[in-house]
C-alpha cells in the first residue's frame, strides 16, 4: 500500500505542470468548435463582458476606427507609466520639480516613461474627442443607447480633468501658470458678479477657485488637492464609468452597425453557411423566464461571428497600435519641463493645455462667457442631442441619413467662414472696449466673439432644421459647426497668439524677451 | 464570408514587430547609449594607459562604470559633472582632452568636489547627465554654465573679493576698479549706496534671462551677453535709456559683466564663508569713512564731470551745474552745499545723498563739501541791497531774460530747476543776487550787471529776486497740499 501511493505522489509530481496548466485554463488548448470559442469569451472574468457573438459590421475598421479602444488603450497606458512614475514622484513644491527632473536624469528610461505617460495622455483627449465626433456622425447615440451618450460626455469631462490636474505636478513655469489661468478661469463668474455689483453677498467664482485651490494662490494646498485627484479620485471615477460605459454597450445590443439588408447578408453574396452544429450537449443554458422586452438580438445568426478570435484580434491590434504611436512619439519627443515655477516671473503668453486654448481665447474676450457659460452651454447642447433627435434610421452609417453630408460639408465652410471672419476682425479693429473705452462691462459679456458664435451657430443649425425638415440634420450642422469652432480657435489661441495675447502670424515673430 | 479579422492580425503583427523595436531602441538607447556611459568608457581606457604604477593601477581596478555625484545638502546642491568629468581631481590628467581633463589652476586643492561640488562656482544644470541640459544655455534653466573666464565672478559668494591675490581673480579686479573709476555710483546703488536715475545692482547676478530685456539683443540670449552688450552701447540695449556710453574697451566690458555677475546676495551655509568674508560682513556695519575726493570721484563725476565748467548732457537735454566752478563755491555757504547734496533736487535728476537716501556718511558729505570748496575765493564785497524788490516787474524781466533756460514758473529746463524747494529754501538771498549780478565763469549763466553794460539795474535785481522768492512759496504750497510728492527724480523729466 506504501508503495501505491509513492507512485501516486510521484506520478502527481511528474504531472505537476499540466494539471497547473489545466487548472488556470479550463479549456487547456485552443478552442476548436463554437461551442469552445463561445466558452473562451464567456468563461473568463476580463473578457465575459463582451458578447460571445459580434455583428459582422461592427468588425468593420472605417465604422469606428477602433476610437474608443485606442483611448482606452491610451488610458491603460497612461495608468501603467503613471504607477511607474508614482514611485519616484513627490509631490510638495519643494520637492517635485527636482524630483521630475531625476526622473528624466537618473532613473533608469525614466525619461522614456515619463515621455510615454505624457503623450499618452495627450493622445487620450485628442481620441476621446474624435471617438465623440464618431459617435455623432454615425448617429450613433439614438435609442436605446442616449444614455451611453451621456455617460461618454461624463468620460470626457473625467478625462480633461485628469489631463489638466495632472499638468500641474511638474511644478514647473509651464505648470503653474497654465494652473494659475485655469483658476482664473474658475473665479470668472466674479466678471459678471462684479458688473452687477452683487459679489459682497454671492461669490461662486471666488468659491470656486478656493475650492480648485485650497486657497487663494496656486501653492502647496493645491499641488496635494491635484495630486490625489489625479492619482485616485479621478482614475477610479473613470474606471467606474468606463465600466459603465461597457455594460451598456452589451445592453444596448452591441455597437450600433448600418440596417442589415432584408435577406441577411447573403443577399449581398456572403455565403450562406448553416451556422449552429447540432450537438449532443445544449449551447445555452436558460437561465431564467421574465417578463419584458426581449434583448435586441434581432439580426440573423449568419450575420454574426464568435468574439473568440475576431473580435479580440480587432482589439488587440487597435491596443497594439496604440502603444506603438505612442511609443514612437515618446522616443523622438521629449515631454516639456521648463525652469521651476516662479511666482514673480509670469510666462508671458502664459497658456493652459492645448484642449483648454480654443477656450482661452473665447476667455481672452469674456472671461465669464468664454470660461463659464459657453463651456456650459456645449455641454447641455451636447447632452441634449440624442433627447431632441428621437427619430431612429440612420444609426451605425456614416452620415446614414440623406443629405447628412452635404449639410456637414456646408456647415464645414460655413463656420471655417465665420470663425475665421470673426477673429481676423477682432485682431483687425478690436473690440466694444477699444471703440467706447468707459463701456460697462455687462455690455461685453453679453456681447463678444464668444457669445456671437454661439448665436450665428445656433441661428445656422435653425435654419437648416426649417430648411431641411430634419432635426438630425440640424444636429449634423451645430455639432460640425461646434467641432469647427473648437479646432480652428485651438489652432489660433496655439500659433497665432504670442505675449502679452497679442497677434503674431508666426512664433518666430514674438518679440524676444 | 471572408475573415473578417485578417486586416486586425496583420495589424497586430506590424504594430506588436514597432512597439518592439522601439522599446528595445529606447532600452538601448537611454541605458547602453547614454552619453555618460560612452564618456565613461573612453575614461577608463586612459587610466588603462596611464596605469604604469601602483597608484594608477589601483585608480583603474576601482573605476566603476557607474553614475557619480556629489550630494551637497548645505548648498542644497546635487552635482553629476563628475560623471562625466572623472578626470577633474586626477593631476595626470592635466594633458588630456576634455571632458577628461584636470580642473586647471589649484583650485581644487581648497574646494575639493566633494565638499563644494561645483554649480556654486560655475553654475550650470548640475542635475543632468547630457551635456546639453547641463550647460544649460539653449534649455529651460536659469543659471547656464559661466564662460570659464567669468567664472570668477563667484568667489565673492564666500571671499572678499579686495583680499584675494588680484592675479586669481584678474576680472574682477578690474571690474571693481572701472566701476569705482566710470563713477557708475552716480545713478546706480549698490549696497545702499549711490544714485537713483538707474536701478539698483545688489542682485544683478541673481538676475535670469527673463528679467532682462532681450529684444535688442541677437542670440544667445544669456546674462552675460546682455549685460557686455549694454556696457558697450547701453542705449542701443536699453530703450529710452539715460546711460552714458561708458566708453569702455572689449576687455573692460567683460570685466564689468564678471563684476556685475558677481553681485548676488547669495545664503550659503557660515562653514563656508571664508574669514576675510565675515570680516568684510561686520566691517560692513561700521564702514570707513571715504575721503572727499573719493566720494566725488566714485558719486559725482558721472554726470558733472571734473565739476569745473558746466556740462551738456544730451539724454538729461540740460546743462548740469558746474558744482565745483570757482562762481559757485565762492558764493555759496557749506550749508547751501549740504543741503543740495543731502536732499538732492527733488523732481530733477540729481538724487538726494543723505545717509538715508543715497548712503553717504555725515563725515563723507562734509568731506566732498571740502573737497568741492577747495580754491574758492573770497567773494568780493556787495553793495547791500536795500532796495523792495517788485515781483510782477520781476515776472516780465525774469520771461525775458531768464525763463529760456530756467524755464516757466523756474520749472528748469536746460538750465537748473530754480523753482526746486530745496534750492529755494537752502540758497540765500545773497547768494542769488550774486549769481544774477556776476554770473558763473565756465557755464553758460551771464553776469546781468557786467560793468561795461549791464542789462540790469539793481532795482531789476531785486525784483527778479523778488518773484523767484515767490515761486519757493508757491512750490512749497502746492508741495504741503499734494502731501510733498518729491524725492524720486523721475528720470528723463527736465
Amino acid at each position: 500500500m506504501a508503495e501505491t501511493a509513492t507512485k501516486e505522489f510521484l506520478h502527481n509530481l511528474h504531472e505537476l505542470p499540466q494539471t497547473v496548466k489545466d487548472s488556470c485554463f479550463r479549456l487547456g488548448k485552443e478552442p476548436e468548435s463554437e461551442r469552445e470559442e463561445s466558452q473562451a469569451t464567456f468563461h473568463n472574468l476580463f473578457l465575459h463582458i463582451h458578447s460571445v457573438r459580434v455583428h459582422v459590421r461592427t468588425l468593420k475598421p472605417t465604422l469606428t476606427f477602433g476610437l474608443g479602444l485606442a483611448a482606452t488603450a491610451s488610458f491603460l497606458i497612461t495608468l501603467i507609466t503613471g504607477v511607474l512614475l508614482m514611485v519616484y514622484y513627490k509631490p510638495s513644491t519643494d520637492l517635485a520639480y527636482q524630483s521630475i527632473k531625476d526622473i528624466h536624469f537618473t532613473v533608469s528610461t525614466g525619461r522614456f516613461i515619463r515621455n510615454i505617460h505624457r503623450w499618452a495622455s495627450q493622445l487620450m483627449v485628442l481620441v476621446v474627442l474624435l471617438h465623440m465626433a464618431r459617435v455623432f456622425f454615425t448617429a450613433s447615440y439614438k435609442k436605446p443607447r442616449e444614455f451611453n451618450w451621456l455617460v461618454g460626455l461624463g468620460l470626457l469631462v473625467i478625462t480633461l480633468a485628469l489631463s489638466f490636474t495632472g499638468y500641474l505636478l511638474p511644478w514647473d513655469q509651464l505648470a503653474y501658470w497654465a494652473i494659475t489661468i485655469g483658476s482664473n478661469i474658475a473665479n470668472s463668474p466674479r466678471e459678471l458678479t462684479d458688473a452687477i455689483g452683487i459679489t459682497k453677498f454671492v461669490d461662486p467664482g471666488g468659491f470656486q477657485k478656493r475650492l480648485l485651490l485650497g486657497a487663494n494662490y496656486v501653492g502647496q494646498d493645491a499641488l496635494i488637492r491635484f495630486y490625489v485627484l489625479h492619482v485616485f479620485v479621478l482614475p477610479l471615477a473613470l474606471v467606474t464609468l468606463l465600466g459603465v460605459h461597457f455594460w451598456r454597450i452589451r445592453k444596448d445590443g452591441g455597437l450600433a452597425k448600418p440596417e442589415d439588408p432584408p435577406g441577411g447578408l447573403a443577399e449581398w453574396g456572403g455565403e450562406r453557411r448553416p451556422v449552429f452544429q447540432p450537438l449532443a450537449t445544449k449551447t445555452y443554458g436558460l437561465m431564467a423566464l421574465v417578463k419584458g422586452k426581449r434583448p435586441p438580438v434581432n439580426r440573423g445568426p449568419e450575420n454574426t461571428v464568435m468574439s473568440w478570435p475576431h473580435l479580440f484580434w480587432a482589439e488587440l491590434s487597435v491596443f497594439m497600435v496604440t502603444v506603438a504611436v505612442t511609443l514612437i512619439l515618446a522616443f523622438y519627443s521629449d515631454a516639456p519641463l521648463k525652469e521651476l515655477a516662479n511666482a514673480a516671473i509670469p510666462e508671458n503668453p502664459a497658456k493652459a493645455p492645448w484642449y483648454f486654448l480654443g477656450l482661452q481665447e473665447l476667455v481672452s474676450y469674456s472671461a465669464f462667457m468664454g470660461g463659464m457659460l459657453i463651456p456650459m452651454i456645449v455641454l447641455v447642447g451636447l447632452a441634449l442631442i440624442p433627447f431632441l433627435d428621437r427619430r431612429p434610421g440612420g444609426e451605425g452609417t456614416w452620415f446614414g441619413t440623406s443629405h447628412e453630408r452635404s449639410v456637414f460639408w456646408q456647415s464645414l465652410f460655413f463656420a471655417c467662414a465665420v470663425t475665421v471672419g470673426m477673429l481676423a476682425f477682432t485682431v483687425n479693429y478690436g473690440w466694444l472696449r477699444n471703440w467706447f473705452p468707459n463701456i460697462q462691462q455687462l455690455w461685453i459679456i453679453v456681447i463678444n466673439p464668444g457669445s456671437l458664435f454661439v448665436l450665428i451657430f445656433a441661428a445656422w443649425s435653425l435654419f437648416i432644421l426649417k430648411r431641411k425638415n430634419s432635426v438630425r440634420l440640424a444636429a449634423v450642422s451645430l455639432f460640425t459647426c461646434f467641432l469647427v469652432g473648437f479646432t480652428l480657435l485651438t489652432y489660433f489661441a496655439t500659433v497665432h497668439r504670442g505675449p502679452n495675447w497679442h497677434f503674431y502670424w508666426w512664433p518666430s515673430q514674438w518679440p524676444a524677451h | 464570408m471572408k475573415d473578417p479579422s485578417r486586416i486586425y492580425r496583420w495589424l497586430l503583427l506590424v504594430a506588436s514587430v514597432v512597439t518592439v523595436v522601439y522599446l528595445v531602441g529606447a532600452a538601448v538607447r537611454e541605458n547602453y547609449l547614454a552619453q555618460w556611459r560612452t564618456v565613461q568608457q573612453e575614461y577608463r581606457n586612459i587610466l588603462r594607459e596611464k596605469a604604469t604604477d601602483d597608484r594608477g593601477r589601483e585608480l583603474l581596478a576601482k573605476f566603476r562604470v557607474e553614475m557619480k555625484q556629489a550630494s551637497i545638502p548645505a548648498l542644497g546642491t546635487v552635482d553629476r559633472c563628475v560623471t562625466c568629468h572623472n578626470g577633474v581631481d586626477d593631476p595626470r590628467m592635466a594633458d588630456v582632452e576634455q571632458p577628461h581633463r584636470t580642473h586647471p589652476g589649484h583650485i581644487l586643492d581648497k574646494h575639493p568636489v566633494d565638499r563644494f561640488g561645483c554649480t556654486v562656482c560655475h553654475h550650470g544644470q548640475g542635475a543632468a547627465l547630457m551635456f546639453r541640459e547641463a550647460k544649460a544655455d539653449d534649455v529651460f534653466w536659469d543659471y547656464p554654465l559661466f564662460p570659464p573666464e567669468m567664472t570668477e565672478s563667484t568667489c565673492v559668494t564666500c571671499h572678499d573679493a579686495e583680499k584675494l591675490p588680484p592675479d586669481q581673480i584678474p576680472l574682477l579686479t578690474v571690474g571693481m576698479r572701472l566701476y569705482r573709476e566710470k563713477s557708475c555710483g552716480s545713478c546706480h546703488k549698490l549696497g545702499g549706496r549711490g544714485g537713483a536715475l538707474g536701478p539698483a545692482l545688489d542682485n544683478e547676478g541673481a538676475k535670469t534671462k527673463h528679467q532682462l530685456i532681450m529684444t535688442n539683443l541677437r542670440p544667445p540670449h544669456t546674462t552675460w551677453a546682455w549685460h557686455n552688450a549694454h556696457f558697450r552701447d547701453p542705449g542701443g540695449v536699453v530703450p529710452d535709456s539715460l546711460m552714458r556710453n561708458p566708453t569702455v574697451t572689449r576687455q573692460e566690458a567683460l570685466a564689468l559683466t564678471t563684476f556685475m555677475l558677481s553681485q548676488w546676495k547669495r545664503d550659503v551655509p557660515e562653514s563656508y564663508l571664508a574669514p576675510d568674508k565675515i570680516e568684510q560682513k561686520y566691517r560692513a556695519l561700521h564702514p570707513t569713512p571715504l575721503t572727499g575726493e573719493q566720494v566725488y570721484r566714485q558719486y559725482c563725476t558721472a554726470c558733472h564731470g571734473n565739476g569745473t565748467y558746466t556740462r551738456w548732457d544730451k539724454k538729461f537735454s540740460r546743462f548740469i551745474p558746474a558744482i565745483r566752478g570757482v562762481s559757485l563755491i565762492s558764493t555759496a555757504t557749506r550749508e547751501y552745499l549740504q543741503a543740495n547734496i543731502e536732499q538732492g533736487r527733488p523732481g530733477t535728476q540729481m538724487p538726494a545723498w543723505g545717509p538715508h537716501a543715497g548712503g553717504l556718511l555725515r563725515e563723507e558729505i562734509t568731506g566732498v563739501i571740502e573737497y568741492l570748496r577747495a580754491g574758492a575765493l573770497a567773494p568780493p564785497a556787495m553793495t547791500a541791497l536795500t532796495l523792495h524788490g517788485d515781483g510782477s516787474n520781476g515776472l516780465s524781466l525774469f520771461l525775458r531774460n531768464c525763463g529760456g533756460c530756467h524755464g516757466m514758473n523756474g520749472r528748469g529746463g536746460m538750465a537748473p530747476e530754480i523753482g526746486n524747494p530745496v534750492f529755494q529754501q537752502a540758497a540765500a538771498d545773497e547768494f542769488i543776487l550774486r549769481t544774477i549780478r556776476n554770473g558763473r565763469i565756465g557755464t553758460a549763466m551771464p553776469a546781468f550787471q557786467r560793468t561795461e553794460a549791464p542789462a540790469f539795474s539793481d532795482q531789476d535785481t531785486a525784483d527778479v529776486l523778488a518773484y523767484l522768492r515767490t515761486l519757493g512759496e508757491a512750490k512749497s504750497q502746492k508741495a504741503m497740499s499734494q502731501n510733498a510728492t518729491s524725492g524720486t527724480p523721475s528720470g528723463g523729466k527736465p
